[in-house]
């Protein structure tokens, strides 16, 4: 296991540097302008900046063991709204529309930030990924039994019914065993689903005839509220 | 003259092209930097940590240690995460993500620390 967790890290911190240097290019690279070359430049750049994130996601999956992730009061909202301007860009790109409601008090879960972020983020780019042209994803984010409920739902191919069944135990313990819905390694759930347990939160997710809803629930902080 | 001290050639000339290929020179290794600096002081210097041979910390302790040389700004440019660190006392000025910097931030650092 331990030799598994020195791979992963060397492998991520291998591929961090060639990442970074593609991004920094496409960035000072002068393409003659154009609304098409522009294009190109930001998705260019929009991609490398994904697999960073997915590279420094796959870091920390290698560090949780150490428990250097601090629990802490954290607004869902502020994690939320930083989540959906930061994929902003990529749904407006993808022509995708994000259907976003806050029905809680702005309450502070116990969580770690950073991790939130990533699960929050891992399940968005999934919902946009898997919802159809001219449809929606959803984020809603819901207070219920002390626990706050983010729910991100898309309107693609329902999830396979023995991948609904891994998730229902509990958690995706490998992203090769999620090679679910078309064009997928399921390496985002795999982390989203690593991050989850790792900060005792209720992980999860819903079949729908005309998509899938993946949720995460925190208990509310009792530490600090907002109101 | 602006040092841009980074193992990686093609992100040195990214930083080199942001600030002013004219006004910068790149040293793959921190060495050949501090040979360099006995002959040329310079006005900023981008540092990576991660360095073939010594590294960016053996190389903030030796600039550290010589008066004229402690006084230079250093921008340390890392993809390892050491934004909590006070590194103040060695010159450090600021801590730049390589993953996250953009071209204009790091002109708009050049004109904020060598003014």
């Amino acid at each position: 296991m331990e030799q598994e967790v020195n791979s992963i890290l060397l492998a991520a911190h291998e591929l961090k540097a060639p990442l970074a240097v593609l991004r920094q290019l496409a960035l000072s690279f002068e393409f003659e302008k154009s609304a098409e070359n522009e294009h190109i430049r930001s998705e260019m750049i929009s991609v490398s900046e994904r697999a960073i994130k997915q590279v420094n996601d796959l870091t920390k999956v290698a560090r949780l063991e150490d428990g250097l992730f601090e629990m802490e009061p954290v607004s869902v909202r502020a994690v939320c709204d930083d989540v959906t301007h930061e994929l902003s860009y990529l749904f407006r790109y993808n022509k995708r529309d994000l259907y976003i409601k806050y029905k809680n008090k702005s309450r502070l879960v116990t969580a770690n930030r950073e991790l939130l972020h990533s699960v929050v983020y891992n399940f968005l780019l999934n919902a946009m990924h898997y919802s159809g042209k001219d449809t929606r994803s959803e984020l809603i984010v819901n207070e219920k039994r002390g626990k706050v409920r983010i729910d991100i739902r898309d309107y693609g191919p329902s999830l396979p019914n023995d991948v609904w069944r891994e998730i229902k135990r509990g958690w995706v313990e490998k992203p090769t065993s999620i090679a679910m819905r078309p064009g997928s390694s399921g390496l985002g759930l795999y982390i989203a689903s690593k991050f989850s347990r790792y900060m005792n939160a209720n992980v999860g997710a819903i079949r729908h005839r005309d998509g899938t809803s993946f949720f995460v629930e925190l208990p509310i902080s009792t530490q600090a509220r907002l109101f | 003259m602006i040092f841009v001290i980074d193992d990686d050639e093609i992100m040195a000339e990214c930083i080199s092209r942001a600030v002013s290929p004219e006004k910068t020179r790149i040293f793959g290794n921190a060495i050949d930097a501090m040979s360099a600096i006995d002959e040329e002081l310079p006005k900023l210097i981008f540092l990576d940590i991660l360095l073939d041979g010594p590294d960016g910390f053996t190389f903030l302790n030796e600039l550290a240690s010589y008066s004229d040389t402690a006084k230079i700004p250093i921008i340390i440019v890392s993809s390892i995460d050491i934004s909590g660190k006070d590194l103040s006392s060695y010159g450090v000025v600021k801590i730049v993500n390589k993953e996250k910097m953009t071209p204009a931030e790091i002109k708009s650092y050049v004109n904020e620390f060598t003014k």
